[in-house]
């Protein structure tokens, strides 16, 4: 999922980049070239670029008649060779299974003889394929063998049929040193062909793609209390999983542990009510009103399994909870947070500056910096998936007592697979 | 790139030589019939200027035959070796790289330890890129091959001009191809390393950035993010435009060369008005020819950046020894004192906390990781002393998630082992309950079952992967989770069938539930402590 979003979101960028760099301005070059070389060359010789012009014609056709015949053969094509890929990636994906079995001979073997396979295909494809290039490359030749041969005749005077212009020498030359550039964008165009196919597909891709929603900036403050919600039989579908469906209460003003093994959809349900987990059927009810997707983005208290740091230093990171926090409250969440230690091994204190790029902090403190933020913006409604993992037992319990004692007439909603952290709460709710 | 890949690649490209070699060809002739008809084209019309000009009895002593047949020739010779060119080159590559990919693939099942795999499994769809890649290197190889036999057709055709001219030209292209090549050397591939490492970044902080994205929602500083993701694209497309500037600077400095070929030729000429234009057609043929191949250095440098991966991939040795192999007489599993003896043909089922690490010790067993939490042995080995491979021959593994390869219903089966007949597989697919599902299907035993067994239900995917595991033979049984998704009725059914299976056969079994009903398949119990 994630690897396909990250694909989607730079790789097809990358495969554009040949698309608009190359080909593009190519296909431009190809169009306008000819006719400025035409134009040019009349200017000496208008026969001579009448024959430059006249032999588009035929090209024309015979680019027509082998461009379809191609397209339709790389189309196919294309499939084959995904295909191919496709069974490369699975057979990668699933080695733990081969290897378990010792198959790795036998699905070796089948692999080498599928290549081939498409080799074999795709060189045929080819050959209809390159018919295109070849009748650029033909009439790229003959124009320059036309124009010769014609300015040659017509110096010698020995022309077949008359004609109502007389070339002296350097008319001549200057004609045929243009004849080549008559095709060349054209010829270069063609080798683009791999930035054009690269580059549809990977705009077809990113066209399909569901459009990000407009984020309403809305300035009406949702939460003016804590709050009661109540999950009505969802059931969230993320296509390969599915999660529901799960009814459940949460009250107000209370801290409600849930747990439940694995794959039960408990930070499934906390996504939900940040509108970003589809939920496909049942209701989500804040205060006995639906809840609207994006509602409570920018409106809770949250510490989840990955903490999102940006460059700067530790109470900046902090501070992106409440931006307007004092320098006193950033400090006092981070000595709640337990992030006291943090600052004091690290010379520069909360301004010891932080490299997102992992370095730095281990996955306990990362941990640390999102309680501390939680507890920074102190909404009414908070949420919490595990977050004491990465902690050793003692502290987690220590750090969950601080939540719990801050969170006190919030509603909070903890998720936690520690027994012990879960009998902190006010209520218990296990999913299954 | 490493030596190994080095070797790989000259491996593979081995059987293509004869392809190889008809593409160099075509391409060398292809740039002598191309340079050849400019010069001559040239020479032909100044030529008939100077006859026509000289008057009729010139004119008619002028052969013009022989030069307009020759360029009309000359032009269905270029046209036909740039095809046989095009195709002959891909040819070779599109052959050398499918062997290229089942030697890689073979790379990764060489990979010392199973976790190995498992990483670079999720590299997969980029190892396949960067082989796409390396396509455009070996079509591009016949290229340079054309660009010296064209420069050596245009020196000869300069010949006529005189020494000097002859000299000059020499000297503009060697000295333009090298000054070329030491700048490309010099500044393209750092620049196109940067552009991986920009890009590689980029992705690094896409990913982090998409795991938090709850906690960025929940406090709406979506923005800032966003901000500093448009920073680092902008530090992409920095260095992007850094590269296509020397590229660039590349192909202009290559354009200008050939000016000066022209002009050089008819200032240093000695020969004939005709000779002298031969010549400098010629020259500006050969440069252009030469061009292409100074323009490519740029992707060169950009595919080599690429390489990096597949040349870590060349480096893992292949297999070494044949490991001792195990006889699977005893297993002792379980941390003290809770552990367990078993000996051949024992049952055990092992319960425990989500999270206790059933999985991973059956994994382990199965050689499909190379250790686990818990301390093992077998045969009184410690596990340090078993290698994957000798375990792989005593233990067949249902997984929890079926483990399935894009392929029919027979294909995942016959994974188990060599030789099976249609017979074996429906016997075992009715051990798992699974035969009837399987006779309604559209194909039977062909059934496509989409990747991953998609088509599949989960409890159809989990007894398809116990009926592998049935069919692999092997002394020991590994089941995880065997009847989850499945309703108490087929649930019975299978628990019987398994126990008479086992004793049939003599198997032993360690078996992961957490579902009452499969225990009495088992005789004894391990709980492992969280």
């Amino acid at each position: 999922m994630l690897g396909e979003q990250v694909a989607d979101a730079i790789d097809r960028i990358e495969d554009i980049d040949g698309y608009h760099a190359r080909f593009l301005p190519l296909r431009f070059a190809a169009v306008a070239t000819p006719l400025l070389i035409a134009a040019s060359a009349a200017l000496a010789s208008w026969i001579a670029a009448a024959i430059l012009l006249a032999t588009l014609i035929p090209f024309a056709l015979g680019m027509a008649l082998a461009g379809t015949v191609a397209s339709r053969a790389a189309a196919r094509q294309l499939d084959v060779l995904a295909r191919l890929s496709g069974l490369f990636i699975d057979r990668i994906r699933a080695l733990p299974v081969i290897l378990g079995f010792g198959a790795q001979d036998r699905v070796t073997r089948q692999l080498a003889e599928a290549t081939q396979e498409v080799a074999r295909r795709t060189v045929v494809v080819l050959r209809i394929a390159f018919l295109s290039g070849a009748i650029i490359e033909f009439f790229a030749a003959l124009s320059v063998a036309m124009v010769a041969v014609y300015c040659g005749f017509n110096l010698l005077g020995l022309l077949p049929f008359p004609v109502p212009e007389t070339l002296d020498l350097s008319r001549a030359l200057f004609v045929l040193i243009l004849a080549p550039e008559f095709y060349l964008p054209m010829r270069r165009l063609a080798a683009a062909y791999h930035d054009k196919q690269v580059g549809e597909a990977a705009l077809e891709r990113l066209a399909a793609l569901t459009p990000a929603p407009v984020v309403a900036t809305s300035p009406v403050h949702m939460l003016a209390a804590p709050p009661a919600i109540r999950f009505e039989s969802v059931v969230i579908d993320y296509g390969e999983r599915r999660v529901g469906p799960i009814s459940m209460h949460i009250a107000a003003g209370c801290v409600t542990a849930l747990s439940g093994t694995t794959g039960t959809g408990k930070s499934s349900l906390l996504h939900a009510l940040l509108g970003l987990a589809p939920v496909v059927a049942g209701d989500i009810l804040l205060d006995g009103r639906p809840l609207s997707p994006e509602a409570l983005r920018g409106e809770v208290s949250w510490a989840g399994q990955a903490t999102a740091l940006v460059p700067g230093s530790l109470a900046d990171n902090i501070r992106l909870a409440r931006p307007h926090a004092s320098d006193a409250e950033v400090e006092d969440v981070a000595r709640r947070a337990g992030l006291t230690e943090v600052v004091q091994t690290r010379g520069a204190g909360l301004a010891t500056l932080i490299d997102p790029r992992g370095s730095g902090l281990s996955g306990g403190e990362r941990r640390r910096v999102g309680i501390a933020r939680a507890l920074l913006r102190d909404a009414p409604l908070w949420l919490l998936d595990e977050p004491t993992a990465d902690l050793d037992e003692g502290s987690a319990m220590e750090l969950a007592r601080h939540i719990v004692e801050a969170g006190r007439g919030r509603t909070v909603l903890l998720v936690t697979h520690s027994a012990a952290i879960a009998a902190l709460a006010d209520h218990r709710v296990v999913l299954s | 790139m490493n030596r190994e890949l080095a070797a790989l690649l000259a491996d593979v490209s081995q059987p293509q030589r004869r392809a190889s070699g008809v593409a160099l060809w075509c391409a060398a002739a292809a740039a002598m019939a191309g340079i050849s008809l400019l010069g001559l084209a040239g020479w032909f019309i100044t030529a008939a200027a100077l006859a026509g000009a000289a008057g009729i009895a010139a004119i008619q002593a002028f052969n013009y035959l022989i030069p307009s047949a020759a360029i009309r020739l000359l032009a269905i010779v270029r046209t036909v070796t740039r095809y046989g060119e095009r195709l002959y080159g891909h040819k070779a590559a599109l052959f050398a790289l499918a062997a290229l990919r089942t030697r890689l693939f073979g790379c990764l099942i060489n990979a010392p330890s199973p976790e190995y795999t498992r990483s670079a499994g999720e590299a997969g769809a980029l190892l396949l890129q960067d082989v796409d890649a390396l396509e455009d290197r070996f079509v591009r190889a016949p290229a340079y091959f054309a660009g010296m036999v064209g420069a050596a057709t245009a020196l000869g055709l300069a010949m006529p001009a005189g020494p000097r001219a002859f000299l000059a030209l020499f000297v503009i292209m060697a000295a333009g191809v090298l000054a070329a090549r030491s700048f490309a050397r010099r500044v393209l591939p750092r620049r196109a390393l940067d552009i991986q490492e920009q890009i590689a970044r980029l992705k690094q902080d896409f990913v982090e950035y998409t795991a938090a994205s709850p906690e960025i929602a929940a406090y709406g500083f979506g923005p800032s993010i966003e901000a500093l993701l448009a920073r680092q694209a902008a530090r992409l497309d920095d260095a992007r435009v850094g590269f296509a500037r020397n590229e660039a600077l590349l192909g202009a400095g290559v354009t200008a060369l050939g000016g000066l070929a022209i002009a050089t030729m008819i200032a240093l000429s000695r020969a004939s008005l005709p000779l002298t234009l031969l010549a400098a057609l010629a020259a500006a043929g050969a440069l252009e020819a030469l061009g292409a191949t100074i323009r490519s250095l740029g992707r060169d440098a950009v595919v080599a950046a690429g390489l990096e991966r597949l040349a870590q991939l060349a480096a893992i040795p292949g297999p070494t020894a044949a490991p001792v192999p195990l006889i699977g007489e005893s297993i002792a599993l379980g941390d003290d004192p809770r552990s367990v003896m078993l000996a051949k043909g024992d049952r055990l089922a092992i319960t425990g906390r989500s999270g206790a690490g059933k999985t991973s010790l059956l994994e382990c067993l199965a050689g499909w990781r190379t250790t686990c939490g818990h301390s093992l042995l077998i045969d009184q080995r410690p596990l340090a002393e078993c290698p994957p491979e000798a375990r792989r021959r005593l233990f067949a593994l249902s997984p929890q998630d079926g483990g399935m390869i894009a392929g029919t219903i027979a294909d995942n089966l016959r994974l188990a082992r060599p030789g099976l007949e249609d017979e074996a597989l429906w016997h075992a697919l009715g051990i798992a309950c699974l035969a009837d599902d399987v006779r309604v299907m559209p194909e039977r035993l062909l059934t496509w079952i989409g990747d991953g067994g998609a088509r599949l239900s989960g409890g159809q995917r989990k007894r398809l992967s116990l009926a592998r595991a049935l069919l692999a033979g092997l002394p020991w049984l590994l089941l995880d989770e065997p009847s989850e998704g499945l309703d108490p009725a087929t649930e019975a059914v299978l628990c019987a069938n398994l126990d008479s299976w086992l004793r049939e056969t003599g198997t032993g079994l360690v078996l992961v539930t957490h579902r009452s009903a499969m225990l009495p398949l088992a005789h004894r119990l391990l709980e492992l402590p969280d």
